[in-house]
């Protein structure tokens, strides 16, 4: 049965990152979770295998921690998952990225719709639903915030800065989805049990004959500091600490 | 012809684009898809202007003539506006060339064939630093550079559209919200607004702020008590009035984002631990249903 596969990204938590007083970056302390938009693009996978027919399936592109969003994707509807499992995901960029999922695509076989989100909620760089057309010479349709079938065809409107555009496709094709595209509902207990059976295709390098080497080059990472006076009126009773915000604003000259 | 070669389906930002590449002294290639686009960046002082001809209205299905012509003309970089279009034809000729690419740049500088990069990850929390040599694509809002004059010639390549994708219709998004870039002041109201008849109370408090009123993304995209145009934020607008008060506003990094540059933050959330009190420069920690009556009243008075 043809394949709808939807990508994502197992991310750290960019709420639990800690920049340190010198601006160095800490994310060890920073939990997993699969990239807040690639949820959207799961339901969409889940939502068009269900009009259009077909096996939703998920695929991902990351290191031996990425394990815990194997269950957690599958958990959100799809049937299967596929996993390119490989230590240099850390360092990918944008082409590295592309390069895994299209090599793991063509290997998965028989796909009418690639879905993806827009951007990750840790580089939101929003270059891999085009690149992945490109390297497989599938036609691409970004933005999409509506998708309907006609048969082998996809209707699908994009959302651009100040107009709504329809555009049409015979498939297979890659999509990439807004968050506005749906509302993935939260994962009930049964199909968190559910997910545990589901099936898992593991992928290595080898497996793939994946060229590793970035083109970018990261040199510096550093933590964004925002200098504030972090002046709290804690003194008195409201109405005298709604006083003191005023007097401080009128003093500041913004009032 | 090796040199610089930019695009964007806004003028505005083509025009930019051409003034970043004559400012370090290279050639600028303005690339464009139809005729009337030609026409008028013909003045926008680029040192050729040229125009992919083929028979399809969408830019996007230009992306692999595009990748071919770069390749053909030895091109150095792409310089593309990083709007919905421009951000996917970018990445389209990074797919089919597998060159780097790094999309909606902080900060950005071409010499000696290297491009060095900054640019904002996780949410706003972190800026990383990129360096790419040889033929690579980068992308950038408008806004970063000025704008130069100066006619141009326009030379016309016919190339093949992908024809896999055709257009239906379009229609224009009717604006509802007010532009937030531009006000002075800015009442934020966030999640810990208990329904939509409290937008009153914000208001109220905005009116004698002659404050604009903002909101956080859940207040519009998932109540939709405001509209889309009024959220802040790294994916909403990113404003710079002198003061932003917020009420019930956690202050998650991709919401601040949006408020850095403001002159003055000032955070009303009964959270004593909320992020938004680091990010605040006056703070009262309290239930904003009596901190909030209680300030529009002292600032009446
Ligand atoms: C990729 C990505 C992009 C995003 N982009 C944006 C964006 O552009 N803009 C944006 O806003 N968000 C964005 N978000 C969402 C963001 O992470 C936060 O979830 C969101 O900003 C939280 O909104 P909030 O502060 O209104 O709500 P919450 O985080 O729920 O905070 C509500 C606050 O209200 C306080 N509160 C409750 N009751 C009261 C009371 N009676 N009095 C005073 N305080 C009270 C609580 O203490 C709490 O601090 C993005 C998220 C992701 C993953």
């Amino acid at each position: 049965m043809s394949k709808i596969i939807a990508c994502y990204k197992w991310v750290a938590d960019e709420a639990d990152i800690r920049i340190n007083p010198d601006q160095s970056v800490d994310i060890t302390k920073a939990k997993g979770k699969i990239s807040d938009y690639d949820k959207n693009a799961i339901e969409a996978a889940v939502e068009a295998a269900g009009k259009l027919g077909g096996q939703a399936v998920t695929l991902t592109f990351g290191n031996a921690g990425a394990k815990p969003s194997i269950k957690d994707a599958l958990s959100r509807g799809p049937e299967e998952a596929y996993w390119v499992k490989a230590a240099e995901a850390d360092q990918a960029d944008g082409a590295v990225t592309a390069r895994a999922l299209a090599a793991a695509i063509q290997k998965i076989g028989d796909s009418s719709l690639v879905i993806c989100a827009e951007g990750a909620s840790d580089t939101y760089a929003r270059q891999i639903a085009p690149r992945i057309g490109a390297i497989l010479n599938l036609p691409v349709i970004s933005s999409v915030i509506i998708m309907t079938f006609e048969g082998n065809s996809l209707v699908a409107t994009r959302k651009l800065e100040d107009s709504l555009e329809t555009v049409k496709v015979e498939l297979p094709a890659v999509v990439a989805v807004l968050p506005e595209a749906n509302n993935p509902p939260l994962p009930g207990l049964k199909a968190v049990m559910a997910a545990g059976k589901k099936p898992l295709t593991e992928y290595s390098a080898a497996d793939l004959g994946i060229d590793f080497k970035p083109r970018n080059q990261v040199v510096a990472v550093k933590g964004y500091v925002m200098n504030r006076k972090n002046i709290i009126f804690d003194a008195g009773d409201s109405v005298s600490r709604v006083k003191e915000l005023a007097a401080a604003l009128r003093k500041e000259g913004v009032l | 012809m090796s040199g610089i070669y930019v695009y964007s389906d806004r003028l505005e930002i083509a025009a930019e684009l051409i003034g970043f590449a004559k400012s370090g002294g290279q050639a600028a290639y303005a690339l464009c898809f139809s005729q009337a686009e030609a026409d008028q960046l013909a003045s926008r002082g680029a040192d050729k202007v040229i125009y992919l001809k083929g028979d399809s209205p969408l830019p996007e299905n230009y992306g692999k003539a595009l990748a071919d012509y770069l390749k053909e003309q030895d091109a150095e970089l792409l310089v593309v506006g990083a709007t919905a279009r421009g951000r996917d034809m970018a990445a389209r000729v990074a797919g089919y060339l597998d060159c780097g690419m790094v999309s909606d740049v902080a900060a950005l500088d071409y010499s000696n064939g290297q491009l060095n990069t900054e640019r904002i990850i996780y949410g706003g929390a972190v800026v990383q630093s990129e360096t790419i040599s040889g033929f690579c694509v980068v992308t950038v809002a408008g806004g970063k550079f000025s704008p130069v004059s100066g006619q141009a010639e326009i030379k016309t390549v016919a190339v093949q559209a992908d024809p896999r994708v055709t257009l239906v219709e379009t229609a224009p998004i009717t604006k509802e919200g007010v532009d937030l870039k531009q006000a002075a002041s800015v009442v934020c109201v966030g999640l810990g607004l208990e329904k939509e008849a409290d937008l009153k109370m914000a208001r109220d408090l905005a009116d004698v702020l002659n404050a604009e009123l903002g909101c956080t993304r859940g207040i519009s995209e998932e109540r939709h008590w405001l509209p889309v145009e009024q959220y802040i934020g790294i994916s909403g607008a990113v404003i710079k009035p002198q003061l932003y008060i917020s009420m019930g506003v956690s202050g998650q990094i991709q919401h601040i984002f949006g408020v850095r540059d403001a002159q003055f933050i000032v955070a009303i959330d009964s959270n004593e631990k909320a992020p938004i009190f680091k990010f605040a420069d006056y703070g009262i920690v309290g239930d904003m249903y009596e901190i909030i009556p209680l300030l529009t009243e002292t600032l009446k008075a």
